[in-house]
């Protein structure tokens, strides 16, 4: 491997910390759509790198199927985020806090 | 327990599961809402003469008229074990008896019937079983499976406070029989660890040997359970409430029967499994039943809504029951158990009359009501015959059971007798005012004379004749009770 | 016999089943005819049977209640003592039955009435019929709640409802320590039956005899109105005429006084308990008659006057003589029922108004009532010769004869509360048959089912002296010989006896000059302190009122709502509250935002990771 392991892990590692940052902090629904997105992309770069670590294949299936799976999800979360802005009027979470206890 | 005749009719069975069957039925043909009520009374009515059936076995040299015994869940150790002995027997009667008085009454139950009934059938296994189960995993089935249907019985066809009663009811019992349960699993273990034999048996757990101190801890774990649903002060504050919100049917259920499976269950499981402790709490039980005795009277003489009246009665009465069980003799042990029985028909007719009265005034508030012989003369004169029964007037059927216990107490401790005379004296005060407020006085709506239904003498006829014949001559149902009793005494069966 | 004797008994019981069961489903007149039948017939019976009781019969119908060493059966006991007393009560019952049957004609609950009356002399039969003492306590429950029926039957007044309870709580007070007294005599014995309480009864010791003796005596006060407890007989003239005759002045009481003279083998060994009855009588005697005196109503007047004479009775049996007890008892119970029944009719003559002020020249309405009251009255009074006289004399000549200072103080009380009685009946003659109609109403005659019954009341009550005239009269002390009781009379010297039947002749004279001075005219009476006194019965309802009535309530509102509502629904809803505090504040935790659960799930994880890296560094 060109890069050391050690190295993907850690960039890996922060661009899930950034992912989850922005989850937490944001408000804007699409910001936190962004931000779980990251958070994939974190975790297949990992799966990618552990791939070309142990030369097995099966990391690299696994992001194949995230990708499809991810663009699906986006593809839903983003009709949902429509949804709700017409039903609200807004894509603030705070609006959307019915599920409380 | 001798399985000596290869074929035994399985009576016991068959009273237990019959209403189970019942339900099923009603519940299949929900489609057609008068069936339900015409297969619940078929069912309890044969329940009912089965369990009269039951009178003639002979008791075996046990004691038992009727056992049954087989192997259930191996392995742990659960039998599927049955047994009928005279004390069982007269309260399986009750049962069945006020079960079937209990539809009758609620015939015309129109909030869904496809449902009401059933639930009342499976309250009957519930308490049959809990009157004839042997096994302690057997009897915890029975106990929790009482409660279930008596908390939609409350909760969904009570009156305005339905709710609050039906989930403070739900979670008294509840505590109580979660004591139970950790103190029949931990004397399953205890015992197991000290014979090798792993059994839920009565028989088998009752020679399990204990230091006072555990004793004494299963002993107050059953007594939580059985004390909530007798119920003993100061646990009896759920009482009130689900006698008040309950409907009819649920209300001849919790008074006549319900509060009597505590009873039972003290006598059958709690006092023989741990003799040293029982004897040991027997001045505290006194004691509350003397405070339940004459507490519950003096609130029932200030309550204005008559249902409430007779729950705070129940309440005293079963102090009564408990002051003749801490007595702990032959006279007053049968005084307890005649008692129990008057009481569940006493206080069931009593209920039947309040809420016929209900039905046709539309209030039970005793302000309200009034001068009722005008319009309902009949059924005035049945309230004031279970009135004065339920005040203990002698040839009525709760003064053999009184007096007996009085009579027992007094033998061995006076001064507990005497103060339960003086106990007696409140009934009369309370069910004084309850009569007065209701059928004397200046008369309150309606004012046109009105006879009873078809139904409704069929119900009250029965009552008001077991009233006046059980106070005349209880000589048989002593006599049933007489060997029980006194094995009970000794320690339990063989 | 024995089936005379079952009938005796179980006949009223019978009539009064077939009554409450059909008595509304019938034809008018058959619940009347059924009840009256039913007593007459149980009279009849009783007389047949009569002959029996000399040398004691004994019929057990079936064992009641058997368990372990108890045993309580319907058992039946015919002595003297009881064959004397059921004969009053069933002859008595038969004329008031008759009379009753006029004077409720045109009530429409007629069938009510007659169930709860019959059922009313099976109760009383059971009394004085049975022969242990849970038989007995039937009787005695019984009576109790009959008259609770009857005090109360017009119940659509509040006045009567709450009178007939009245008579139900305070005789039931006197029932706790009858009770206690039966459970203890069993505990002693082993048994209820009364003869075997009777014949053991020297084995026990002073205090248990006297405790037992005065629990009786308690129990005894409470059925037959006497201090302390004798708040409810005025209360209880609320019911109608025939049930103040038959249950307030003839029968029910004086059961009490049947009780102690049953159990007089018992209750005489102790003399504090013997002290104590012959004191609660004749201050009864004298307060009640001082009431009568005020007395306004005329029901009242008689109310108090039975009060008077059982404390007589019960003056008897303290001073050790049950056949003058007994005695009292039938002569009283005659003219007394005779001057209800008189009453009843007088009031329907006076237009049923009660109040003997509003009366007044009721002779000149009908001459039969007058006559027929009359009688009665100079009974009570203690005309010389009269029924009531000799028997009065008679109690007084036992109390005289122990000579010692205690029993001439009970003496000079009665003889002081035989003048006042005197002068209470001669103030109600004056008062309703002289000068002329003070009130307005128009009264009715009486019909002559209402007149007959009592002739023959009349004669028994004027004649009565013969059944237990007086060796000095030419008699033969009859009664006490029945009874058995010839050996126990005290023999005072012919000059004593003829003294004291100077005295009593004095104080009657003396009673009717005083209310003949006083009443001759009428005079409306001033209102005075005194008058109130004794119209309200010396305040002792008032009393009671305030120490027992009243804190009672306060008792019961601070077990309601201090014991109950504030300590065990305050536990109760307190755990409830303290549960539903927590829950609402782990509910602030979901409040419903994905990122304060992240951020919880992420600060979840820091820890865990945190725990695993001081692991390792350790």
């Amino acid at each position: 491997m060109i890069v050391p392991m050690g190295h993907l892990l850690i960039l890996a590692t922060i661009l899930f910390l950034l992912g989850l940052a922005c989850v937490i902090a944001w408000r804007n629904l699409i910001m936190i759509l962004i931000g779980i997105e990251v958070m994939l992309n974190a975790v297949c770069l990992t799966l990618v790198g552990a791939s070309a670590y142990w030369q097995r294949i099966d990391g690299q299936i696994m992001v194949i199927f995230m990708m499809a799976m991810t663009s699906a999800e986006v593809s839903i979360s983003l009709a949902m985020v429509v949804y709700l802005q017409r039903r609200k009027n807004s894509i603030d979470i705070r609006d959307f806090d019915e599920m409380r206890g | 327990m001798n399985a000596a005749t290869p074929f035994q009719f399985p009576l016991l069975s068959l009273m237990l599961w019959l209403p189970v069957l019942g339900a099923v039925l009603c519940l299949v043909c929900y489609k057609k809402p008068d069936l339900p009520r015409w297969v619940a009374l078929i069912t309890t009515a044969l329940v009912f003469l089965l369990s009269l059936v039951a009178i003639s076995a002979e008791p075996a040299a046990s004691g038992w008229r009727l056992l049954e015994d087989c192997s259930w869940i191996p392995s742990l150790g659960i039998r599927y074990s049955l047994g009928m002995d005279g004390i069982s027997l007269l309260l399986v009667i009750l049962t069945t008896f006020l079960q079937l008085v209990a539809i009758v009454i609620s015939w015309r139950q129109d909030k869904f019937p496809v449902l009401f009934f059933p639930l009342l059938l499976i309250l009957e296994t519930g308490i049959i079983g809990v009157f004839i189960a042997l096994d302690l995993v057997l009897f915890y089935l029975f106990w929790e499976l009482m409660l279930i249907p008596m908390f939609f019985l409350i909760g969904v066809w009570g009156h305005e406070k339905r709710i609050q009663a039906a989930v403070k009811f739900f979670f008294f019992t509840l505590t109580g029989s979660l004591c139970l349960l950790i103190a029949v699993i931990s004397l399953y273990l205890l015992h197991g660890q000290q014979t090798g034999d792993y059994s839920f048996a009565l028989d088998a757990l009752k020679q399990t040997d204990l230091t006072a101190t555990q004793e004494l801890i299963f002993y107050l774990c059953f007594m939580a359970a059985f004390a909530v649903k007798v119920p003993i002060f100061p646990f009896h504050s759920w009482l009130p409430d689900a006698h008040a919100e309950a409907p009819v049917a649920g209300t001849v259920d919790l008074a006549g029967l319900l509060l009597k499976t505590g009873v039972y269950g003290m006598i059958r499981f709690a006092f023989p499994l741990f003799p040293h402790a029982a004897e040991k709490s027997l001045p505290v039980l006194a004691v509350l039943g003397i405070i339940g005795l004459f507490y519950a009277a003096w609130i029932a003489n200030l309550q204005r809504d008559i249902k409430r009246i007779v729950a705070y009665s129940s309440i005293s009465h079963l102090g009564l029951v408990l002051i003749g069980l801490a007595a702990w003799n032959q006279i007053a042990w049968e005084g307890s158990m005649l008692l129990m029985i008057n009481h569940g028909i006493t206080t069931a007719a009593v209920f039947i009359a309040i809420a016929l009265f209900h039905r046709r005034t539309g209030t039970r508030d005793i302000e309200k009501l009034g001068g009722l012989w005008q319009s309902q003369p009949n059924l005035s004169a049945f309230f004031l015959l279970f009135c004065m029964a339920s005040l203990g007037l002698p040839g009525l059927a709760n003064f053999a059971g009184e007096i007996l216990i009085l009579i027992g107490t007094f033998t061995s401790h006076s001064a507990w007798a005497i103060l339960a005379v003086g106990g007696v004296l409140f009934s009369a005060l309370y069910t004084l005012r309850m009569v007065q407020g209701t059928i004397w006085g200046p008369s309150c709506e309606p004012f046109e004379r009105q006879d009873l239904l078809a139904s409704e003498w069929l119900v009250l006829i029965p009552l008001a004749i077991l009233v006046v014949v059980l106070g005349c001559y209880p000589q048989p149902l002593l006599e049933v009770l007489r060997d029980p009793v006194s094995l009970l005494l000794q320690g339990g069966h063989p | 016999m024995a089936l005379l004797l079952t009938l005796t008994l179980l006949l009223p019981l019978a009539g009064g089943v077939f009554i409450s069961c059909f008595g509304e489903r019938v034809a008018k007149p058959i619940p009347v005819v059924v009840s009256c039948a039913a007593v007459i017939a149980s009279f009849l019976t009783c007389l047949g049977a009569f002959s029996a009781a000399g040398e004691g019969l004994r019929v057990v119908l079936f064992s009641w209640l058997k368990s372990g060493s108890f045993q309580a059966d319907v058992g039946l006991h015919f002595d003297p003592l009881a064959a004397i007393m059921a004969l009053m009560v069933t002859g008595v019952a038969s004329l008031i039955h008759l009379y009753a049957a006029g004077y409720m004609h045109d009530d429409p609950d007629q069938s009510r009435f007659f169930a709860l009356l019959n059922l009313f002399v099976f109760a009383m039969l059971a009394i004085v019929l049975a022969d242990n003492l849970l038989l007995m306590f039937l009787g005695w429950e019984g009576v109790g709640f009959c008259s609770y029926g009857l005090i109360g039957f017009w119940y659509r007044k509040t006045e009567n409802a709450n009178a007939g309870r009245k008579a139900f709580i305070v005789t039931r007070i006197g029932d706790l320590f009858f009770t206690v007294a039966v459970l203890w005599l069993f505990k002693l014995f082993g048994t209820l039956s009364i003869e075997t309480i009777n014949a053991r009864a020297g084995e026990l010791g002073l205090v248990t005899v006297t405790i037992l003796g005065l629990l009786l005596l308690l129990g005894a006060c409470g059925k037959s109105a006497q201090l302390p407890l004798m708040t409810w007989l005025a209360d209880a003239m609320a019911g109608p005429t025939p049930v103040s005759a038959l249950i307030h002045a003839a029968t029910m009481v004086t059961a009490g006084v049947y009780l102690l003279s049953r159990l007089f083998p018992l209750v005489s060994l102790s003399p504090v308990a013997m002290g104590a009855i012959a004191i609660v009588g004749v201050v009864t005697a004298l307060y009640a008659a001082s009431c009568a005196v005020g007395q306004r109503e005329i029901k009242r007047v008689l109310a108090y006057s039975t009060m008077s004479q059982v404390g007589y009775m019960f003056m008897a049996v303290g001073v050790g003589s049950v056949s003058a007890a007994m005695f009292h008892l039938l002569t009283h119970a005659f003219f007394k029922s005779l001057l209800f029944m008189g009453a009843g009719c007088i009031i329907n003559l006076a237009g049923h108004e009660n109040d003997i002020h509003l009366m007044g020249g009721m002779r000149k309405r009908s001459k039969p009532v007058f006559l027929l009251f009359m009688a009665g009255l100079i009974c009570l009074a203690g005309f010389p010769l009269s029924g009531g006289f000799f028997s009065k004399d008679q109690i007084l000549a036992t109390a005289f004869a122990h000579g010692d200072p205690f029993h001439l103080a009970i003496y000079a009380v009665g003889i002081l509360t035989a003048a006042i009685t005197s002068f209470y009946s001669f103030r109600l003659a004056y008062l309703v048959f002289a000068g002329d109609y003070r009130g307005e109403e128009q009264g009715h005659a009486p019909s002559g089912l209402m007149i007959w019954p009592l002739v023959p009341l009349a004669l028994f009550g004027l004649a009565g002296g013969l059944i237990n005239l007086p060796h000095l009269f030419g008699g033969h002390s009859w009664l006490a010989d029945w009874l058995g009781q010839g050996e126990e009379e005290f023999h005072l010297s012919v000059h004593s006896e003829y003294l004291l039947i100077a005295t009593a002749i004095a104080v009657f004279l003396i009673g009717l000059i005083l209310a003949h001075l006083r009443y001759r005219r009428f005079r409306e009476p001033a209102e005075r302190v005194v008058g109130r006194f004794l119209l309200s019965g010396w305040y002792f309802d008032g009393l009671y009122e305030r120490i027992l009535v009243r804190p009672f309530l306060y008792l019961c509102r601070f077990v309601w709502v201090g014991g109950e509502q504030g300590v065990v629904e305050g536990i109760v809803y307190g755990f409830g509250r303290t549960f539903t505090h927590w829950g609402k504040l782990l509910r602030l935790m979901t409040n419903g935002r994905i990122s304060t659960y992240l951020q919880g799930f992420v600060w979840g994880l820091l820890v865990i990771i945190g725990w695993f890296l001081l692991r390792s560094v350790a």
